[in-house]
């Protein structure tokens, strides 16, 4: 049994120790949102925010988890910038097909977070984690700086 | 009609055409058989309110109009990323004339009136960049049928011709009588009225939605986690199985030890199933869990061997033998004869992998006596055929739910259904809801590859510098073959397939005025290496040959590229036309600062596309791309937006492949497995990316291949002008070109 804050909420779950918290959350918490792409932590999808650092909750065994407060695609609204890249995205029309789209709001929203104007560096290092195979970089780039530009 | 009377003769589509409740379709319009909801008679409304409780009425179940004056239009394609949820309503809505705002969308039934006209209307089946050009003309008659319907509702509830109305925005509009009724308010009326035969379409000069660049409509539910995709799909008592599957093709389970997996925490079983052997456990995690701990011996008898490297020399081999002609023209021998010069070159492009980013999964509920199936696929028809062979159920037993797709690529277009075969086969042995959830690696193991293919092109040039003879042969895989030689196929019946091996999508259509030319391709058969199309499917290579080597016959008679090119499609003007403007677009001959252009152009799927790509080399081999630009010609862009978001895809979507996209085969054993021995293009190693949109008011045409054939060769070309290297293979990495 672990304990576990997700969003703002306590959750006891009942799971091995070695189950990563991607599984805990879309399997017993039925957050689906976030996204299994590899679970290697090599594509992004899964990102969450772990204490508002963006992590690949496919590699994060929920005996890691302990007092940290998980943030997930499905709470990031309630946090200013998170709804502003959520608005941005919709407006620039981002996703494709979408199943990627998570982990990149996730990840640009912590990058908002920590960086109000961005360089194109700085994109390339916070966002390449993030596989995108539908090929939405273009967008997301110019999402990111437009929300910098127009709203920080 | 006479589609649908061969369709209504074959008893698995019969049976679907019932259940959707529609037998219109082939024409375009619809029939309702839902009536119950229709108001006592029209006439005795007071003002606005709805005549009776009804909330909708549907037409063959293509959209439902409720009295709040909302739309809903149901689509027949699959969603995977390109935006049919959001293009297809856009059709229906402009001859409806409905008020945009409040249209929304929703994945069809597996129904015969939703099957693709493209495909003779016989299946629902979104491959080919066939969504627009095969629902367009059928969607628009349905929204001119349902707005006249909605007219002559209106006329006969104010006693005047149906003539004098007009519509606007969802509403019915008498100007003389200065009164007006909402679509909604009309709905349960409107239901009553004769489905007109031949509605009058719009003429396009007076389109309000299609051409005008909308948000998509899955926009929101993409931004906030709620969009359901197959993977999500969750239902009460359902176990989760991943199948470990025989190291070559075709393996089968020998002998399994299946102790230490049945003592990992939560597995429940263990089957055999015909492709592998079935973990099913309470969660994903015990599942992946136990099929670790499994002990499984296959029999490699059957087993496919194939290896890249003799699969190679095989396909080199068979270069040098004449294949079937695709195209001739003229007389090439004669010419070759003739010319002062010929050369040639030949290519090789390897098996690549789709890697679309929610990977294969199928949630199967089958309790004996009938099924629920959920799952992301381009191809919901077969799909279902072959999931009613399995568990031995007939059509209207299946309720299948086309999922919208994380990406698809081809690989969800599987004519042979291979990952909801193997779930329906782990749901019969389970007889419980189970979800057979593929990782990664199976995915990248998985087989049914875009396959290798090698290429000889040659040119014949004559004492006067001009190309005389061209010739271009291909060898690659029949990607349909093990349809027709599995015996499955027979089980069906009278069930005809439409031809398939048309979407070998071979080219024929090379452009350039040249009088003798000779086409042909070996089409080979390898039962024991599943091959599948993948986005541009033979076009990727063959216009890569074609394309770089236009450019070296260019550099040879001492031409511009681009010059070269529009002198050779003198009798192509909508070639040349996307040509100019990408010219333009890119400022072509104008780059600086040590970077080099190059150059493509093509045109296929009704769609002419060229594009221009900016490169620099550095001394140790890495390359910059530092920009992709390209001009389209798709016709008609129904959401201009949306096109250029395909076209910015398809062009990430190539430099991957382009770049990187290597599956190897050793002694017929996959050597990749995720994403880091199979890498794709990342944020930081992507180029600005350009489009421009060439509007030529043709026919529409398919955009989803649309951009990626000619970023190859492009590339190539642009690498040419700045190392005098010409690339004869891909993926990049095998020249030893680094992305920087
Ligand atoms: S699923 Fe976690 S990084 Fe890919
Ligand atoms: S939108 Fe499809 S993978 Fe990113």
């Amino acid at each position: 049994m672990f304990t576990i804050r997700v969003n703002g909420v306590e959750h006891t779950v009942d799971a091995s120790e070695d189950k990563p918290l991607l599984w805990v959350l879309r399997e017993n918490l039925k957050l689906t949102g976030t996204k299994y792409g590899c679970g290697q932590a090599l594509c992004g999808s899964c990102t969450v925010h772990v204490d508002g650092q963006p992590t690949r909750s496919c590699v994060m065994p929920i005996s890691a988890v302990g007092n940290k407060q998980i943030r997930t695609i499905e709470d990031i609204n309630t946090e200013h910038i998170g709804s502003l890249v959520q608005q941005t995205w919709q407006t620039l029309n981002v996703p494709q097909c979408g199943y990627c789209q998570s982990g990149q709001i996730m990840a640009a929203t912590a990058l908002l977070k920590n960086n109000a104007s961005p360089s194109d560096q700085d994109i390339d290092k916070a966002m390449s984690g993030n596989i995108c195979r539908c090929g939405t970089y273009p967008r997301i780039r110019k999402a990111i700086h437009k929300i910098a530009a127009e709203q920080l | 009609m006479t589609e649908l009377d061969k369709i209504s003769r074959r008893d698995f589509i019969r049976v679907s055409v019932l259940a959707g409740g529609g037998l219109l379709v082939a024409c375009g319009g619809g029939g309702s058989s839902s009536r119950s909801n229709a108001p006592s008679g029209p006439g005795d409304n007071g003002g606005g309110t709805p005549v009776t409780p009804a909330d909708a009425f549907q037409v063959g179940e293509f959209m439902r109009i409720s009295t709040d004056n909302k739309i809903t239009v149901l689509v027949g394609a699959s969603e995977i990323g390109q935006g049919a949820l959001t293009s297809i309503p856009m059709i229906v809505a402009e001859e409806l004339d409905a008020d945009w705002s409040q249209v929304t969308a929703e994945m069809s039934p597996v129904a015969a009136n939703f099957n693709n006209p493209y495909f003779q209307n016989l299946l629902q089946f979104t491959v080919a960049s066939s969504a627009i050009r095969g629902y367009f003309q059928g969607q628009r008659s349905v929204g001119a049928a349902v707005r006249q319907m909605l007219i002559n509702a209106a006329a006969k509830r104010w006693g005047v011709e149906a003539d004098t109305l007009r519509t606007e925005a969802s509403f019915v509009i008498d100007d003389i009588g200065g009164r007006r009724a909402s679509y909604g308010e009309l709905s349960s009326a409107a239901a009553e009225e004769p489905i007109p035969n031949n509605p009058p379409l719009k003429d396009p000069a007076a389109y309000r939605i299609i051409g005008s660049s909308q948000q998509r409509l899955d926009a929101a539910d993409k931004t906030n986690g709620s969009f359901r995709y197959g993977m999500d799909v969750d239902i009460p008592n359902m176990l989760t199985a991943v199948i470990a599957r025989p190291p070559r093709f075709n393996g089968q389970a020998l002998n399994v030890d299946d102790n230490a997996a049945l003592a990992v925490p939560g597995v429940r079983s263990v089957h055999t199933i015909l492709g592998g052997v079935a973990v099913v456990a309470d969660d994903f995690w015990s599942a992946d869990k136990g099929r670790k701990a499994l002990i499984v011996q296959w029999n490699e008898l059957l087993a496919g061997r194939t290896d890249s490297d003799t699969q190679r020399n095989a396909y080199n081999l068979r270069l040098n033998l004449p294949g079937l002609p695709i195209r001739t023209d003229g007389l090439v021998l004669l010419a070759q004869t003739l010319a002062s010069e010929t050369i040639s070159a030949d290519y090789y492009f390897p098996f690549m992998a789709h890697a679309a980013m929610e990977p294969l999964n199928v949630v199967v509920d089958y309790d004996g006596s009938s099924a629920e199936i959920w799952t992301g696929t381009q191809s919901a028809t077969l799909d279902k055929i072959f999931a009613g062979l399995i568990l031995g159920l007939l059509p209207d037993q299946i309720t299948f739910h086309m999922m919208p797709s994380g990406g698809g690529f081809g690989r969800r277009g599987n004519p042979l259904a291979d990952f909801v075969r193997d779930a329906c086969a782990v749901a019969k042995a389970v007889r419980q809801p189970v979800k057979v959830i593929w990782t990664r690696e199976d995915d990248m193991k998985g087989g049914f590859y875009r396959p290798a293919a090698a290429v000889r092109v040659s040119a014949s040039i004559d004492s006067a510098n001009n190309i005389s003879a061209w010739t271009h042969r291909s060898v690659t895989q029949d990607v349909t073959a093990l349809l027709y030689a599995e015996n499955l196929l027979d089980s069906l019946a009278d069930f005809t397939l439409p031809p398939l091996k048309e979407l070998t999508d071979f080219e024929t259509g090379m452009p350039y005025k040249i009088d003798n030319v000779l086409m042909d391709a070996h089409l080979t058969v390898n039962l024991a290496m599943p091959a599948l199309w993948m986005r541009s499917v033979n076009k990727f290579s063959d216009v890569f040959a074609q394309e770089t080597f236009i450019d070296e016959l260019a550099m040879k008679v001492g031409k511009n590229p681009y010059n070269f090119r529009r002198d050779l499609l003198s009798e192509k003007p909508r070639h040349r036309a996307v040509l100019d403007a990408v010219a333009d677009a890119a400022g072509w001959g104008f780059s600086s600062g040590g970077i080099s252009q190059g150059i493509a152009v093509m045109g296929h799927w009704n769609s002419f596309v060229a594009q221009v790509v900016e490169v620099s080399v550095s001394a140790n081999r890495e390359l910059t791309i530092h920009r992709v630009v390209s001009a389209v010609d798709c016709g008609t862009a129904i959401n201009p937006d949306l096109v250029i978001a395909q076209v910015e895809s398809a062009v990430i979507f190539a430099l991957s492949s382009i770049l990187f996209g290597e599956i190897l085969l050793e002694d017929g054993v996959v050597q990749q497995s995720n994403f880091d021995d199979y890498p794709v293009l990342r944020m930081y190693q992507t180029p600005v990316i350009e489009t421009v949109i060439v509007n030529s008011g043709n026919p529409v045409g398919g955009v989803g291949e649309l951009g990626v054939p000619c970023v190859g060769p492009a590339l190539a070309n642009a690498i040419f002008e700045a190392t005098n290297e010409r690339i004869r293979e891909l993926p990049l990495t095998r020249s030893n070109f680094k992305i920087a």
